[in-house]
């Protein structure tokens, strides 16, 4: 009944979250190629651009130690702003009524881990607060300015977790193919 | 005196979508759907090139990844003529019934089942009665009472904590729930199960996608995985057997489990069997294809009128000129510029946002019509078409879950029954299992294929001038349809048609509602400060309004209400 940790399932996971054809909600997937791009990982670590997976959240995250999830953040705070949220502080508004839970499935896929069993013990969320979150393909000035700040808070979040990712000498073009030119 | 009871969002996975009813005498007089965010982002398509378009198009949703990834494949292939080897088009087959097998058990015991079933009444079950009860519906091997006296105990566990985690905020101890607390156990039981098997079927997509959400594999032609019986790297006879074990994984479940539990929980619910009708002109598409260019099907296609199975027309193909032609949108009551109905080839896309008028405008969503009427789309119209049209594993399917419903509910089950809120859950898990059936004679196809030495996965398209094309895909969702208009390998504009737009789309020009508007008239309320019962009717369609944003709100905002005014 316990999430069974799939073989070859990294025990560190970085999830980059969120619509790379909606603006600043691209962030996620924004860092996730810039870390896939410029540092190898230890292979206790995987680094996944989820997109906006909602529930199907669940297999990602099951049998995992510790979660690093990087996303934009809803808050007061001016648009740019890096926030740092533990998994106590994720969960602690439990999804609304169950009319809401639109927001994106993460607590839900947490907390329906906590029950189940074979949830993360550690959940750290890297968050921008977005400027613009609505059709198009590229970051706004504030959060482009703040993105090169949270690839190093993911980078300083796996230190920590003791599992350091090493900087290329020579890193790779970032594979960001929402942002090529071809669109309207 | 009517009372106006606002629900804003409905969906409990990501969208936003409002329902407003006004409630006279207990009951639903009428009702009004509204989606609350411009999408707009087939915008984002125009200029690039056809060959990437699926890439974007599976981030329309990310919940409804593949299957806009599959129908945008489509219709570029459609739009320059082009067919896929077979291979193809049995890998695209396992992986799209391996996502709707995934989808259904998530939609069932993850976001809808908790609207009939009473977490904190199973508190009071006994765990050797709800063994004895489980093992008199299947013979699914975990159903002991070990199993229940564990979930139990576990249950109690989060009870005792003073938190209910995911079952916070939950509708507990409602007048509307009737389930016996050995029915509410069983069903814990199973949604803690089903977590597993959710992942097992998310294996499948993976190992054959190369990566879950958003499959890397897909190509214009065919697919990117190259077939190679010896090599590691390749689909070879290790990752068959290994797609093979988890397909019989998931037909086991889904047959003892899933569509047994809807059965059960659904014959203790008959009045909703009376409720949620709504629109009773049916569309579905086919799929499964059999051949390279799209003509033959593993599930049928066509339209149901008037809830009349003696009407059926059958959509026989790729090129199928009698959907091709009968689609169109109208945004009479969308946030759009002018009031038009059109064919989804000549739309434009011009938001103009009013507010909220009952009586206009009052949401993003257009109104697609087939022949100018609305249809209802998703499993049941895909289970009433396969049974108009004789599709054996449907009828098979069909007939076994009214059996065993009939058995609990102690009354004939009528297939007339089917056309409400409860016909649209069991009618999911039947479709569910015809899937799974299905899957493993498509790993046969396959496999027979590849050992005649057939190893070709690919096509080369070529685009010259004009080409314009749709493609379709019968999702878990219901009908799906993109349009794409190419110029000299350019997109010129491209639309998608989705599930959850024929069903929450609003009133049309001549002000007739949509499914989840007429289905929702004639709802008993209970209680409208807990309006479970509207839940229940939307919620059976599984609604997935694609917009697909992911801000985290993790300072805790609140972000649904219910208001009554």
């Amino acid at each position: 009944m316990t999430a069974e940790h799939d073989p070859g399932t990294a025990a560190v996971a970085v999830l980059g979250l969120g619509n790379v054809l909606m603006g600043d909600d691209a962030l996620g997937p924004w860092v996730v190629a810039q870390l896939a791009a410029a540092y190898d990982f230890p292979p206790e670590v995987e680094v996944l651009d989820l997109g906006t997976p909602g529930l199907d959240l669940h297999p990602h995250i099951a049998g995992r130690r510790a979660l690093v999830l990087v996303d934009v953040v809803r808050s007061d705070a001016p648009a740019g702003t890096l926030r740092r949220y533990t998994k106590d502080e994720i969960l602690r508004h439990v999804p609304g009524p169950r009319v809401s839970p639109h927001d994106p499935g993460v607590k839900e896929a947490l907390l329906s881990l906590e029950f189940a069993g074979g949830g993360p013990a550690e959940v750290v969320l890297v968050g921008v607060v977005p400027q613009e979150v609505s059709s198009g393909t590229s970051l706004s000035a504030p959060v482009r300015a703040a993105a090169d700040a949270a690839v190093q808070a993911v980078v300083d979040e796996l230190v920590r977790l003791g599992c350091p990712p090493r900087r290329r000498a020579a890193p790779a073009a970032p594979d960001l193919w929402w942002e090529a030119a071809g669109g309207a | 005196m009517s009372k106006r009871i606002t629900v804003d969002p409905v969906t409990r996975i990501e969208g936003h979508l409002r329902i407003d009813v006004e409630v006279d005498g207990g009951k639903v007089t009428k009702a009004w759907s509204s989606g609350q965010m411009w999408r707009g982002i087939e915008n984002i398509l125009k200029g690039r090139d056809p060959r990437e378009a699926w890439l974007f198009t599976q981030r329309f949703c990310g919940v409804c990844t593949t299957v806009h990834a599959v129908a945008s494949v489509r219709a570029v292939e459609n739009a320059v003529g082009l067919e896929i080897p077979v291979n193809a088009q049995y890998i695209r087959n396992l992986i799209v019934a391996a996502h709707a097998m995934h989808d259904h058990i998530v939609h069932f015991f993850h976001l809808s089942a908790l609207d009939w079933v009473d977490v904190v009444s199973a508190l009071k079950a006994d765990p050797a009665a709800t063994a004895k009860l489980a093992q008199s519906l299947s013979p699914w091997h975990r159903n002991s009472v070990q199993e229940f006296e564990a979930v139990k105990a576990k249950l109690a566990g989060f009870v005792d904590r003073g938190q209910l985690g995911i079952f916070a905020n939950g509708y507990w101890g409602h007048q509307a729930m009737k389930l016996p607390p050995e029915v509410n156990l069983l069903a814990v039981s199973h949604y803690l199960q089903a977590l597993d098997y959710q992942r097992t079927a998310n294996k499948v997509v993976a190992i054959l996608g190369s990566k879950t959400p958003n499959i890397q594999n897909l190509a214009v032609g065919g697919v990117a995985n190259a077939i190679n019986l010896d090599n590691q790297s390749t689909i070879n006879m290790n990752t068959l057997w290994e797609i093979k074990t988890h397909l019989e994984e998931m037909q086991a479940f889904i047959q003892h489990v899933y569509l047994t539990d809807v059965c059960a929980i659904g014959a203790l619910y008959p009045d909703w069997l009376g409720y949620g009708a709504g629109v009773t002109n049916y569309l579905a598409v086919p799929d499964l294809p059999l051949d390279a260019a799209g003509t033959q099907f593993d599930l049928p296609g066509g339209t149901i009128m008037g809830g009349d199975i003696k009407t059926f027309k059958p959509i026989g193909s790729f090129q199928e000129k009698y959907f091709a032609d009968n689609v169109s949108e109208s945004i009479a009551h969308s946030w759009y510029d002018g009031d038009w109905q059109k064919h989804p080839y000549e739309e434009d896309t011009t938001p103009l946002y009013t507010d909220f008028q009952d009586d206009g405008k009052y949401s993003w969503v257009k109104a697609p019509r087939f022949q100018d009427k609305p249809m209802q789309v998703g499993p049941l119209a895909q289970v009433l078409v396969g049974f108009a049209s004789g599709h054996e594993p449907t009828v098979k399917w069909l007939n076994w879950a009214i059996d065993k419903a009939s058995g609990v509910a102690g009354i004939r089950i009528q297939p007339a029954m089917l056309h409400s809120t409860l016909g649209r859950h069991l009618a999911r898990a039947v479709r569910c299992m015809v899937i799974a059936e299905t899957s493993l004679k498509h790993w046969q196809l396959l496999v027979d294929n590849i050992a005649r030495g057939d190893t070709t996965t690919f096509n080369k398209p070529e685009f010259t001038g004009r080409q314009m094309g749709f493609g379709f895909h019968e999702a878990p969702r219901g009908t799906l349809s993109h349009f794409v208009v190419i110029q000299d390998g350019k997109i010129e504009n491209y639309q998608a048609v989705v599930p959850s737009t024929w069903n929450a789309g609003p009133r049309d020009g001549q002000g007739r509602p949509g499914p989840y508007e007429s289905s929702l008239v004639g709802n008993p309320i209970a209680d409208a400060e807990r309006p479970l019962e509207v839940l229940r009717t939307i919620h059976s369609f599984d609604p997935c309004l694609a917009c697909a944003v992911h801000t985290l709100d993790p300072e805790g905002r609140e972000l649904g209400t219910v208001r009554v005014l």
